[in-house]
């Protein structure tokens, strides 16, 4: 026979103690709510009438870097409705009271209808007039309240309808018909962080849907949205909106604080106002934007790539000289305004004669650029045009940033076909036409690199107290920079510099690259990105759509915003 | 190895007693919805097989099955966290069947530490519990990620009932937990005096050394420390993400709307309750979930305080007498066996019943035996079978 295996004695009676301890719990627990309360509960389950009411939270406010509001709540009526309590009879009496369409109300009855025992926004938005008429005939509309709600308000609504963008209805509700989520931009992305938590109000009403009494358990109180400060300057991109509107064009207008990344303008004209979109847009004003010729709903400061022409050339310049292909003092064959290469004739703009590569910057010829760029590699150049930000979006934060495009190989054989392209391509690229495609933020970018001596952090549009250094660093050396700085300088300030005209009479040094980008059959478009280090370290890039060349129409919108930042900077001290 | 017991007439009649109940309060909670009551009639025939079929297997056999067990649990744990499917993804979809994978985790659980802890503590194998722990942990870990933080959580109760069990004892179990409760009593200034005057006194009562005196105050001390300050780093809106996902059951904006309406509905049955198939708030379908997780509060709205009390006294005997058989088992493993059943049952009444009385966060635990649903069903009668079995052979070794 086996030996009996040992096991201690089994703590039967503390577990059966430890069951006995919670089974009384409960059982207290029953006493109190069948016995003690029994009465009571019955009393309100035979009505059943505890009413949920949310209260919405008020969403954060959006501040620029000032602290000027951008976005906040302004107070508004609404109308709701519990519909279990709402007697149908009475719709007619609704509609004519809220001045509805009775299909029109019909069909939110029915969408009321599937929270049957919430509260239900019916209409928003209602002036004190309008709802005090709703308010005068409660007593005979079971179900139905009048509240006063934070209803979104955008102070420059055309301004930032992009960047911000608006709210609307809740696609899919969490707690009441009615909800608001932001539809597009940063009300959109940061959704979860402007969107506080909703309130919540019991009462205990009667079969007439009047109040009776408030639930013993107390009310929640909502609590606001977080508040979000922008990197952005309100000023500045007001400025730079007016600026853009007085050459009679389409535009966009970026700057950015190269040293901490902080884009200050992402300026897009024209815009549309997002207040309209605020409680549902109407069909007339829908349409009316949908039919500007302007288009405003495009997005033209980083969703929108265009042919960068010359003001790329900062980048093919620094490609050039890091590939080894010139240096400071090469000087190649002098342009003599058309060069004819393999049959066909590649043109610049002037007839420069012989000059170095600081030369070909300052006035911007396109035959330097053709007969050095030929002795180099395409995807080398599409590769290091990369690391300056080309070629993929360079936020992490702004809604449908466009990537641009750059040329290589791989493209160019989807497009043409095999051997449907040749040298010709890469020439053309070198100066910005062609297969290459940036947006403004893109273009503001690669002066802000230059500029910053390859560390440029991070970009951001939200303010933080931190900033973490050198993100944007495309390994290019010290001297390049130094040239293509020296470029970008002498464009300014020397007098047959592309841009000395227009900005030339500043008084503090701007370094800067004009570019008149041909489009197609269509009036080229008007570029010009640089920077300045002094009052600020600001970088930036005009585009000015089909305005025509680009020293004297962007070059302009480029001066009066560096005339505004002086100005914010001469306020301040 | 015959049956050396004669019936017991308890079990039996309370556990027939208990199935019967559940179907009458099933046809009533469903409400419109009748195909749930047919549903649950099958699941309580297939339920009534596997009982039966339980209750003559060979124990040794289930014994040399945990191994098995356990992976096969793994398996299908993880192919519920990949592939769950289901309102909260934590069922799994084979062919017809929906299977909820965390019950059998919580089955392997009772098998796998009826085998190994009084193994353990008969002879001391050098990391041999912390290998257990780890084992059965994964279990656990698995069923979180679900993500079913309320599962998991009693899963965690019935491991430590069975460590208590098989004699480890308590203070073992609570300085094992102490990283937790420091956490949780954090909270409040007073509440984590009072871990600490628990904690010195339970380390004072095992006589321990110097080095663990201070191992476990730093630590705890650390983590209560810490816990407030790095939920203070999380903004609102990730708090409440973090509880969502965790319990997605807590309801954050309904605010207790679940568990306001289950206390009318039990309050308003009174002593005698409204009567079958006239509670108002069951019928008018105000409770929520009333045929899965507030099944109860139906129950309690009908058949009022005198029902409650005689539904809770059903389980108290059944509980009692595999109880009683565990106590009496000479083989160690039938012990764990049967006292894993009624922690289970405990556990899951207590909690299930306690949240709808408002005492107990809500979680989607079952009540056993009259909630909807056949995972959970067929688990308890599997349970039950085999504890059965432990009854009438308690005299086996």
């Amino acid at each position: 026979m086996r030996s009996i295996p040992h096991f201690h004695n089994r703590p039967f009676r503390s577990v059966i103690m430890f069951m006995i301890f919670f089974f009384l719990l409960l059982v207290s627990k029953l006493i109190e709510l069948q016995m003690v309360k029994g009465d009571y509960y019955r009393e309100l389950s035979s009505k059943n009438h505890i009413r949920l009411i949310a209260k919405p939270a008020p969403r954060g406010i959006i501040r620029d870097r000032n602290g000027v509001v951008l976005a906040d709540n302004a107070p508004a009526f609404t109308v709701s409705l519990v519909s279990v309590e709402f007697d149908s009879t009475n719709t007619m009496l609704l509609s004519d009271l809220l001045k509805m369409d009775i299909v029109e109300l019909n069909s939110r009855l029915a969408a009321a209808n599937n929270t049957p025992f919430r509260s239900t926004e019916i209409i928003s938005g209602l002036t004190v007039q309008e709802a005090g008429r709703v308010a005068d005939n409660l007593y005979r509309l079971g179900g139905v309240s009048v509240d006063v709600v934070p209803r979104r308000r955008y102070s420059f609504g055309t301004s930032f309808c992009h960047l911000i963008g608006y709210v609307g209805l809740a696609d899919s509700t969490r707690v009441f018909e009615g909800e608001l989520s932001g539809r597009t931009g940063l009300e959109r992305i940061l959704n979860d962080r402007l969107t506080g938590e909703y309130g919540l109000i019991r009462e205990v009403v009667d079969a007439h849907g009047r109040v009776v009494e408030k639930f013993e358990e107390g009310d929640i109180e909502p609590s606001p949205g977080e508040n979000i400060t922008l990197t952005l300057d309100s000023r500045l991109q007001l400025v730079s909106d007016s600026l853009i509107r007085a050459t009679g064009h389409q535009g966009a207008v970026v700057a950015l604080n190269y040293e901490t990344g902080e884009i200050l303008v992402l300026s897009s004209v024209p815009g549309y106002d997002t207040n309209l979109f605020i409680g549902g847009i109407s069909i007339k004003n829908w349409e009316a934007i949908l039919n500007d010729p302007g288009k405003p709903l495009l997005n033209r400061s980083w969703a929108t790539p265009y042919p960068p022409g010359s003001t790329y050339k900062i980048v093919s310049a620094a490609w050039l000289l890091e590939a080894g292909i010139v240096t400071e003092n090469t000087m190649p064959d002098p342009c003599y305004r058309t060069f004819h290469f393999a049959g066909s004739d590649f043109r610049c703009w002037g007839t420069h004669g012989r000059q170095n590569i600081v030369g070909a910057l300052t006035q911007s010829c396109d035959t330097y650029f053709y007969r050095t760029s030929m002795l180099g590699d395409m995807d080398e150049m599409a590769e290091f045009s990369r690391g300056y930000g080309m070629g993929a979006p360079v936020t992490d934060i702004l809604p449908g940033e466009a990537s641009g495009a750059l040329p290589t190989r791989e493209l160019l054989n989807t497009v043409f076909g095999q051997g449907g392209w040749g040298l010709g391509n890469l020439m053309i690229a070198s100066i910005g036409q062609g297969e290459v495609l940036a947006t403004p933020i893109q273009m503001a970018v690669t002066a802000a690199i230059i500029a910053s001596g390859g560390s440029l952090p991070q970009l951001s549009v939200l303010k933080t107290d931190s900033y973490n250094d050198g993100n944007w660093n495309p390994g290019t050396s010290e001297n390049t920079y130094r040239i293509i700085r020296q470029g970008m300088k002498l464009a300014v300030s020397s007098s047959v510099g592309t841009v000395h005209r227009s900005m030339g009479y500043l008084p503090v040094q701007v370094f800067a690259k004009s570019g008149t980008a041909e489009n197609g059959d269509n009036e080229d478009h008007a570029w010009v990105n640089g920077y300045i280090q002094e009052p600020a370290p600001i970088a930036f890039a005009v585009i000015i759509e089909n305005g025509g060349s680009g020293g004297s129409v962007a070059g302009p919108v480029a001066a009066g915003l560096i005339e505004a930042i002086l100005e914010s900077y001469h306020e301040t001290q | 190895m015959r049956p050396n017991e004669k019936t017991d007439w308890f079990f039996i009649v309370s556990l027939v007693l208990l199935v019967i109940l559940g179907l009458i309060n099933m046809y009533s909670a469903s409400g419109s919805q009748k195909s749930l009551f047919t549903h649950q009639l099958v699941f309580v025939a297939i339920g009534i097989i596997v009982f039966l079929g339980a209750a003559n297997f060979p124990l040794r056999l289930l014994e040399e099955t945990a191994p098995f067990l356990y992976v096969f649990s793994l398996i299908l744990l993880i192919l519920t966290i990949f592939f769950g499917s289901g309102p909260a993804g934590r069922w799994l979809q084979i062919g017809p069947l929906n299977l909820q994978a965390s019950e059998i985790a919580k089955f392997t659980l009772i098998v796998l530490s009826s085998r190994w802890l009084p193994a353990l503590k008969r002879e001391s194998i050098t990391g041999g519990v912390s290998l257990f722990l780890f084992t059965s942990g994964i279990l656990v870990v698995l069923t979180m990620l679900q993500p079913d933080l309320g599962t998991a959580s009693s899963m965690l109760m019935l491991l430590f009932g069975m460590i208590y069990w098989a004699g480890f004892g308590f203070s073992w179990i609570f300085l094992f937990l102490s990283p937790i409760f420091a956490a949780l009593s954090s909270i409040k200034f007073t509440s984590w005096i009072g871990f600490v005057v628990v904690l010195c006194w339970i380390l004072y009562r095992s006589a321990a050394k110097p080095r663990k005196w201070v191992f476990f105050l730093v630590l705890t001390s650390v983590i209560a420390a810490a816990t407030p300050a790095a939920w203070g780093l999380l903004r609102p809106y990730q708090q409440a993400r973090l509880t969502t996902f965790l319990n997605p059951e807590a309801d954050p904006y309904g605010a207790g709307w679940n568990v306001i309406q289950s206390s009318v509905a039990i309050g308003s049955g009174g002593i005698i309750g409204q009567g079958f198939l006239k509670g108002s708030q069951n019928e008018l379908a105000f409770l929520p979930a009333r045929h899965t997780d507030f099944v109860f509060s139906v129950w309690a709205e009908e058949w009022g305080f005198l029902g409650s009390l005689f539904l809770l006294s059903l389980y108290g005997i059944l509980i009692w007498r595999i109880l009683l058989g565990a106590k009496r088992s000479i083989n160690p493993f039938n012990s764990m066996l049967g006292a894993g059943t009624a922690f289970f049952l405990m556990i899951h009444v207590i909690v299930n019943t306690g949240m709808t009385l408002g005492m107990m966060p809500v979680t989607g635990l079952p009540l056993p035996l009259i909630t909807y649903g056949g995972s959970h069903l067929i688990t308890e009668m599997l349970l039950l079978g085999f504890s059965y079995n432990t009854i009438r052979n308690w005299r086996s070794y």
